[in-house]
């Protein structure tokens, strides 16, 4: 009998010992110890690109967080994404004038929501939208505009099946997405050299949902992030009529060589052999 | 009959065993209002099977977070990501090495344990003598066993994870001087309570230790009285034991992902 209150002690020790274990992993290392799951409301922004953004990235406003995306659609038919932001109830205060932008923590970070402040006095309600936003910066745009290189592109066609050619494709594969302001909308259904024109001939196929883009609209070969996987962006054009089935994009923006932009910068370029390898890359595909 | 039925002997053999456990957890779970009266024996056995094996999953989580923390940092550090060290060895640990580890050291220190005790008692005729005296001896001696190995199971796995956290923290921060900040904010912006604390450690660390559990007593239980008996009875607690748990895992990660 004596030896009872040894191992009773001990077991109580040993319980609360685990139940100390399981707070601190609950509250200490999990989402638990920066978000305060309190009340919140949604605000509505609209962006023209997300880039990688996905749903329940943070919400910022001077870095800190204050909440989180709820949700992100594209709406068929328009060309920008309806992101729903749900910002804690402590943070009502954001004039309706402030600016939505999407940013990306680092180089090969994740892309967050950040708030900027505008001037107004009056702060946006629940359901409220944020009208002044800045889309997802992508490296290809930025770095073609810095080389002049980026700019016009193609015409696409429309809900089904549509074709582009490409002067190259980089390293875009079969099943590769084809997105639109960021959002998936297709994929790559083959990738064929053509042995008349030299070229790279990309079929796209594309959700019947999305009949509505213009048949002036461009497709251009992305990277998404720096070390990313290659997809097509299709940036839609003015034109009043669609794409249809059997179209072709014909303004075209063929992936960017990283090997190139440096040779160009660098003045020392190799473009020659560049243009030999991508020949006889047709010569091999038109053996077949 | 045995020559008979050498052939599908292993087949019938498993079922047979399979059958019988199955049987012997419905008069365990039947017996566990009797044994409410033996609470003090429970406690017991917690102590023997949670709190002895304490010093072993303390030491076998930091070395594991140790090593976690060392081979992320390592190639983490091929892609400049050795931010997300802490995040991967948490998530890892969460959702596999915690339990899955847990349980197999648990099979090894504690059930086996049990086992060679309720077998010798069954050698011994103890288990007879207290059927004579009219005590239950499910109520008294197999489920305060199978309970309490039930409770110890998760409290163990959540000190290893804890113990995990800590060794990879001490390499990955202390030694190869990941700031200790991004260690935090990356692992806290990432694990979720539901679907890594919750699912992960506790979900099946209690199944798991149910399992081994009934698998240990059950054998233990059903020994030939011989020391033969007690010795293999030990040795297919652990090798029973360690399959249950590896496709158990497997099950409960599908269904709980």
């Amino acid at each position: 009998m004596s030896q009872r209150p040894s191992y009773a002690v001990g077991t109580g020790l040993f319980i609360v010992l685990g139940f100390t274990a399981l707070g601190y992993l609950a509250t200490q290392t999990t989402s638990v110890a920066n978000t305060s799951r309190g009340p919140s409301y949604t605000v509505e922004a609209h962006f023209a690109n997300i880039g990688q953004l996905k749903e329940r990235a943070p919400v910022k406003v001077a870095g800190v967080r204050v909440g989180q995306v709820q949700s992100i659609v594209l709406d068929p038919g328009k060309e920008t994404a309806d992101v729903k932001l749900a910002i804690d109830n402590r943070y009502s205060q954001i004039p309706d004038d402030s600016v939505a932008t999407i940013f990306t923590s680092g180089l090969l970070g994740d892309q967050y929501v950040g708030i900027q402040y505008g001037n107004s006095k009056k702060a946006v309600a629940d359901g409220g939208t944020l009208a002044l936003t800045r889309p997802a910066q992508q490296l290809e745009e930025m770095l073609g505009k810095f080389f002049g290189a980026g700019g016009s592109a193609d015409n696409l066609s429309g809900s089904y099946q549509v074709k582009a050619r490409f002067t190259n494709v980089g390293a875009l594969s079969v099943g590769a997405p084809v997105k639109m302001a960021g959002v998936a909308i297709g994929s790559v259904q083959s990738v064929k050299a053509d042995p008349v024109k030299l070229d790279a001939e990309v079929a796209l196929s594309i959700d019947k949902k999305y009949s509505q883009i213009p048949d002036d609209s461009a497709a251009a070969v992305f990277t998404s992030g720096l070390i990313g996987t290659q997809y097509v962006a299709i940036q839609p054009g003015g034109s009043p009529d669609m794409l249809k089935d059997g179209d072709e994009l014909v303004l075209t923006q063929s992936a960017l060589q990283i090997e190139d932009l440096i040779g160009k910068f660098l003045v020392s370029g190799s473009s020659s052999d560049k243009k030999d390898a991508s020949s006889s890359k047709a010569d091999t595909g038109s053996k077949h | 009959m045995s020559a008979t039925m050498s052939r599908d002997n292993i087949v019938l053999r498993s079922l047979t065993q399979i059958g019988e456990c199955g049987l012997f957890l419905l008069r365990m779970l039947a017996a566990v209002p009797r044994s409410l009266r033996h609470i003090r024996e429970t406690v017991r056995q917690l102590w023997f099977v949670g709190a002895m094996s304490l010093i072993i999953i303390m030491v076998c989580g930091l070395f594991v977070g140790m090593v976690l923390g060392l081979q992320l940092y390592d190639v983490l550090s091929i892609f400049g990501g050795t931010s997300a060290t802490g995040t991967v060895v948490a998530i890892a640990i969460y959702r596999e090495l915690g339990p899955v580890v847990t349980a197999l050291l648990f099979a090894g220190r504690a059930g086996t344990s049990v086992t060679a005790e309720i077998g010798l008692m069954r050698a011994t005729d103890q288990i007879a003598a207290m059927e004579m005296m009219a005590v239950d001896p499910i109520a008294y001696v197999a489920v305060p066993r199978f309970l309490a190995g039930i409770v110890a199971m998760p409290l163990l796995c959540c000190v290893f994870c804890a113990l995990g956290i800590f060794g990879g923290h001490l390499v990955g921060v202390t030694w190869l001087g990941i700031d200790n900040g991004t260690f935090w904010s990356n692992m806290t912006a990432t694990v979720e309570v539901v679907k890594d604390v919750i699912n992960g450690v506790l979900w099946k660390s209690v199944v798991f230790g149910t399992v081994v559990s009934l698998i240990a007593v059950f054998q233990g239980y059903t020994t030939p009285p011989t020391s033969e008996g007690v010795a293999y009875a030990t040795t297919r607690t652990v090798v029973a034991s360690s399959i249950a748990i590896l496709a158990l895992d497997f099950v409960l990660t599908a269904f709980l992902m």
